[in-house]
């Protein structure tokens, strides 16, 4: 697990129930209690109303592709290993967007509107990334 | 109350790692205070925009290495702007509030970028974390490309736009920078072929609707619309309107720009009494090819989704009707970090004197320029005109 070379998260005080969740495979959302808006990314108070009186959901994992893009190349070194890379912009039906890679799935195969799934993938011992892939019918 | 150019001064892009940073900004400051034909030491202000990715260099714009080393005995103070692309932007802004404060009679604009001595990996490390979410983008391989690439394929779901109409925005931008001696790409024209048969870095981005890092500087001199009714090639700003919309483009609600467009040109036009009909050209600092047609799209040249017809018309492109970035944006130019929007202000001038050479638009007085910051995180629009209202 320590040969990952990418960069990992940098967890924040207030994301860290987030990656916490992603190790017991739970996607979370913050959710405001105040003004009940669902949050993506987490922060330490509500964009919305400036509440710090912020909970947790946990999302059903499920989500449509708003955008995605294939890159084949211009990436560091790090990232090589990985090309090509389906980065993807994913709406989850609780409401906020999210970037992400859909994993699984050849580039020809990826389209706008497809549904994806989140899929865990263990990047070290400390350290597990959501993902996304298409729903396997 | 307003500003106006009254001197400016630009160095050809290139790569060229023997051309200093200093050189470069040595050159266009002299340059611009003598094409002002003012006195150095009538400079009462250096503003600078940060010179992206070259720290070394910033803190000696920042700390007031530049009047210093120029002699210039009557400046009163400097500060250096940084909003990435709307970097100039900041910079005009900070002149205006000193000219109008009573404190600068004529403020000088300095850049300067040297990018073809940093390793091409530091490069792409830069323009991949400064823009990006550490946390939610960067860990996901996300590039500044591939981040246009995700707006620019959902630009060409929504519109219909398709690829050929997308890689003539980008023959446009390459035939205005063929006519340009300050462009990397002069005399060095794109067909739609040589787009579409050029690698794909990001989906739908081919090679060549990406940016060339390359090295540049620019400079001006301004003053109050008063004291520059004295200067015969005066160019005068006449409004001037600006919205922000994120910093995170899957953040962003109006991801096409279209509204912040909308809303910052009616801003700019009100304050100039004038309609965007008025105007002769349309410089739009985007640097990836579907700001150029969601541009159109907000501004109401067109119809949403139209943006990319009109070019592929040859309407926005030399010898068109409605041309538009005659200095050819990143894409047409090369990528000078911060100093993208400084070309445009250089080149809206240039037009508005009436000295742009092959690239002129026959009786230019009003033109609308727009620079965007980030990943696009802003659009700032202002309107030049060849004389003051
Ligand atoms: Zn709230």
């Amino acid at each position: 697990m320590s040969d990952y070379l990418k960069p990992l998260p940098e967890i924040q005080p207030h994301s860290k129930a987030f990656w916490d969740a992603t190790k017991e495979h739970k996607f979370l959302i913050q959710h405001c209690k105040d003004c009940d808006s669902n949050i993506f990314y987490p922060r330490r108070d509500c964009p919305e109303c400036w509440s710090n009186n912020l909970d947790w959901i946990e999302a059903g994992g499920q989500g449509t592709v708003y955008s995605f893009s294939v890159t084949y190349e211009g990436v560091e070194e790090k990232f090589v290993a990985d090309l090509p890379i389906i980065l993807a912009w994913v709406d989850l039906p609780e409401g906020p967007r999210i970037n992400t890679n859909i994993i699984n799935c050849e580039p020809e195969d990826v389209s706008i509107d497809m549904p994806v799934e989140v899929v865990y993938v263990q990047a070290t011992d400390d350290v597990v990334i959501p993902y996304f892939q298409p729903v396997k019918r | 109350m307003s500003i106006a150019v009254i001197g400016i001064a630009e160095v050809p892009t290139i790569r060229d790692p023997d051309r200093t940073r200093w050189d470069i900004l040595l050159d266009v400051c002299m340059e611009a205070v003598r094409d002002a034909g003012i006195d150095k030491d009538d400079v009462h202000a250096v503003i600078s925009p940060n010179p992206m990715a070259q720290p070394a260099m910033a803190n000696d714009m920042a700390l007031g290495k530049v009047p210093e080393v120029l002699g210039m005995k009557g400046c009163r103070d400097i500060a250096i702007a940084n909003a990435g692309g709307t970097s100039n932007t900041n910079c005009l802004r900070i002149a205006k509030s000193l000219i109008e404060g009573g404190q600068a009679d004529f403020v000088l604009i300095p850049h300067t970028t040297v990018q073809s001595d940093i390793p091409s990996e530091d490069l792409i490390n830069f323009f991949a974390t400064a823009p990006l979410d550490k946390q939610w983008e960067y860990p996901y391989g996300v590039t500044f490309n591939g981040s246009m690439g995700l707006i620019t394929n959902r630009y060409m779901h929504e519109t219909g736009a398709t690829a050929e109409q997308m890689a003539a925005v980008t023959v446009s931008l390459r035939a205005w920078g063929a006519l340009d001696p300050n462009s990397i790409f002069y005399g060095k024209p794109v067909t739609l072929e040589d787009v579409l048969n050029s690698r794909i870095v990001s989906t739908p981005l081919h090679a060549k609707e990406c940016n060339l890092l390359a090295d540049g500087g620019g400079a001006m001199v301004v003053t109050s619309h008063e004291i520059a009714k004295n200067f015969e090639k005066a160019v005068y700003q006449l409004g001037h309107g600006t919205r922000f919309m994120s910093a995170t483009p899957f953040m962003r609600k109006d991801l096409f720009h279209r509204k912040a467009y909308r809303e910052s040109s009616t801003d700019a036009l009100a304050q100039a009494g004038l309609s965007i009909n008025d105007m002769d050209v349309r410089q739009i600092y985007g640097a990836y090819p579907y700001t150029q047609c969601s541009a159109l799209e907000g501004y109401g040249v067109c119809d949403e989704g139209q943006g990319a017809a009109l070019w592929a018309e040859g309407r926005c492109g030399p010898g068109g009707d409605l041309p538009c970035t005659t200095m050819g944006d990143a894409t047409g130019r090369g990528h000078t970090g911060s100093g993208v929007s400084m070309a445009f202000y250089l080149e809206t001038v240039r037009q508005l004197r009436g000295e742009a050479d092959d690239r002129q638009v026959p009786n230019c007085e009003h033109a609308l320029l727009t620079t965007s910051g980030g990943s696009v995180m802003n659009t700032c629009t202002t309107i030049f005109g060849r004389s003051p209202r």
